[in-house]
């Protein structure tokens, strides 16, 4: 067996489509039973390796629709990781076209979400250890023009409500976090992105950066004492 | 020791990611050491904390323009292909016919098998001129398994058993067995919309034929798309009335589907079964709580042209 050969369950539900298709189908059915979304897992898996074989036999199709199934989620990484849209449309775009290129070496020793998770993690980690240091403390995005704008005023959020009081509050502790995440190495801040963000199990996060479940353990543990650190006035 | 051992562990316990018999210590230490509890609690609340910020997530906008720009880039973009890496790079070639011992012994029998047999062909027929045509070998990515390989006793032929994936094409009209079978699987197999789409639509046109209707049943209910959950609604819409199982499923799309213009598209067709029992239960609970507002009307204006119940 050779040493790269990873075995990972699926433990997120962050891609919306399987998510929605879940939901409808409890929906319809109006009971629940607990083996279906184990069953739905495995049909996703049978619907992927389909797309796979396909997209490796030059089918553009198969690959888009490959895409659709994880896009969101390496969106959401790539915005979270780099800060702001037009990085995080880089970095979308350069890990699915990466991902093209080279689906024909994709030979099922681990799952594709870990795959492309791999990918898209070696791009942002590129990207943050070339950036320099930002020096604002609430993360800016520039738009078409070249305008500033802050990033935190795009975010889509239920909770707000109409407590301005609070959703303010809620900016200013967002952009705290924002500051403090942005003084951990790009390594730490990969594994606590994964763990906290993403939900990853940490032997997940250990198989996408090519390190053990111990060294992502230790990591975990000094991001978090370092972010506690930085955030010890907000308790 | 022990303080120490469980300070490092209270990050994996909040997030948890510790081991049954390693939480079952920890429990079990920090009810009786204060400063552990403490820590915990600590622990617990910066976690807290970090969950009360607002999330960043990507924009239905951001998603359709990044989707976009990699659909014009993948238009000019160029795969590695298999035949490409096999031609410039051998280790990786190597490296697959490691993987594959099946594959690769079938491959060399095949080239031997083929070689003896040209040669033997040759001899036989010198003068002719005429060179055998051998069946063109199958690609290495077209084989998905090799079932058999024996050889004939006392001769060198070899008979090999091997599945392929290759696409065919077929032809025939909507009657034609072959043709329904095939749109039957298209219907709830392809994970392709615009094909489940025309499938579903040319069975609309053989709605009476029982495993038709199950499959445009299926669409309704299952179908991620909403315009293919659409189409086999316009098939089932004539059996509304006599099928109690379309009838069932209309009901279900009605209640439970997402897609409003599937749900006015159901009320539409439940009309002429309105006066049926499970029809008009249905109707009522939708006139009273519908989120939809001209489902709630209309479903109280079919309500009120029904005959009252003693």
């Amino acid at each position: 067996m050779p040493a790269d050969v990873c075995a990972i369950t699926l433990a997120v539900g962050t891609r919306a489509h399987s998510k929605t298709e879940r939901e409808r189908v409890e929906k319809v059915s109006g009971n629940q039973d607990p083996t279906r979304g184990r069953m739905a897992g495995q049909e996703r898996r049978i619907d992927d390796t389909i797309l796979i074989r396909e997209a490796q036999r030059g089918n553009r199709g198969a690959f888009e629709e490959l895409v659709r199934h994880y896009d969101q989620a390496v969106l959401r990484l790539a915005l979270h990781l780099t800060g702001t849209e037009h990085d995080a449309q880089d970095v979308y775009q350069d890990a699915f076209l990466k991902a093209y290129k080279n689906i024909g070496s994709f030979r099922f020793e681990c799952s594709f979400y870990t795959w492309i998770y791999r990918i898209v993690t070696n791009l942002c980690l590129d990207h943050l250890r070339k950036r320099n240091v930002r020096k604002e403390d609430a993360p800016v995005a520039k738009d078409g023009d070249g305008g500033e704008y802050d990033l935190l005023d795009q975010v889509a959020d239920g909770r707000a409500g109409a407590n301005p009081e609070r959703d303010l509050m809620r900016r200013q502790l967002g952009a705290r976090i924002s500051g403090a995440l942005e003084k951990l190495t790009p390594r730490e801040r990969m594994v606590f992105e994964l763990k906290h963000y993403h939900g990853l199990k940490l032997r997940t996060v250990g198989e996408i950066l090519h390190t053990t479940e111990e060294t992502a353990k230790n990591t975990l543990f000094r991001a978090t004492q370092k972010l506690r650190g930085q955030l010890a006035d907000m308790r | 020791m022990k303080c120490e051992w469980v300070r490092e562990n209270i990050t994996l316990q909040v997030y948890g990611e510790l081991a049954d018999d390693a939480r079952h210590e920890l429990e079990q230490h920090v009810a009786r050491c204060a400063d552990c509890a403490a820590e915990l609690k600590a622990t617990e609340e910066f976690h807290e904390l970090l969950s009360k910020a607002p999330e960043f997530t990507p924009s239905p906008n951001l998603v359709a323009a990044s989707r976009m720009r990699l659909q014009e880039a993948l238009e000019t973009a160029e795969q590695g292909g298999f035949f490409r890496r096999l031609a410039f790079d051998p280790a990786n070639w190597l490296r697959q016919v490691r993987f594959s011992p099946a594959l690769a012994s079938a491959i060399l029998i095949l080239g031997f098998a083929g070689g003896v047999g040209t040669a033997y062909k040759v001899l036989d027929h010198p003068p002719s001129g005429t060179a055998a045509v051998a069946t063109p070998a199958p690609t290495e990515a077209s084989i998905t398994g090799i079932r058999s390989i024996t050889q004939e006793p006392g001769t060198n032929q070899i008979e090999i058993k091997y599945d392929t994936v290759s696409t065919l094409q077929t032809q025939g009209s909507l009657n034609d067995q072959r043709i329904q079978e095939l749109l039957l699987f298209a219907a709830r197999n392809n994970y392709n919309s615009g094909v489940r789409m025309d499938s579903v639509d040319l069975l609309t046109q053989e709605p009476n034929v029982s495993a038709v209707r199950d499959a445009l049943i299926y669409a309704l209910r299952y179908d991620t798309n909403p315009g293919v959950r659409l189409k086999s609604l316009d098939g089932l819409g004539s059996f509304v009335k006599s099928d109690v199982h379309v009838r069932d499923a209309v009901l279900e799309a009605l209640v439970n589907d997402s897609n409003p213009g599937v749900r006015t598209e159901a009320l539409r067709l439940i009309e002429p079964a309105k006066a049926d029992g499970s029809v008009r239960g249905v109707l009522m609970t939708l006139a009273a709580k519908d989120q939809s507002q001209y489902i709630k009307s209309q479903a109280r204006t079919m309500l009120a042209q029904l005959p009252e119940i003693d």
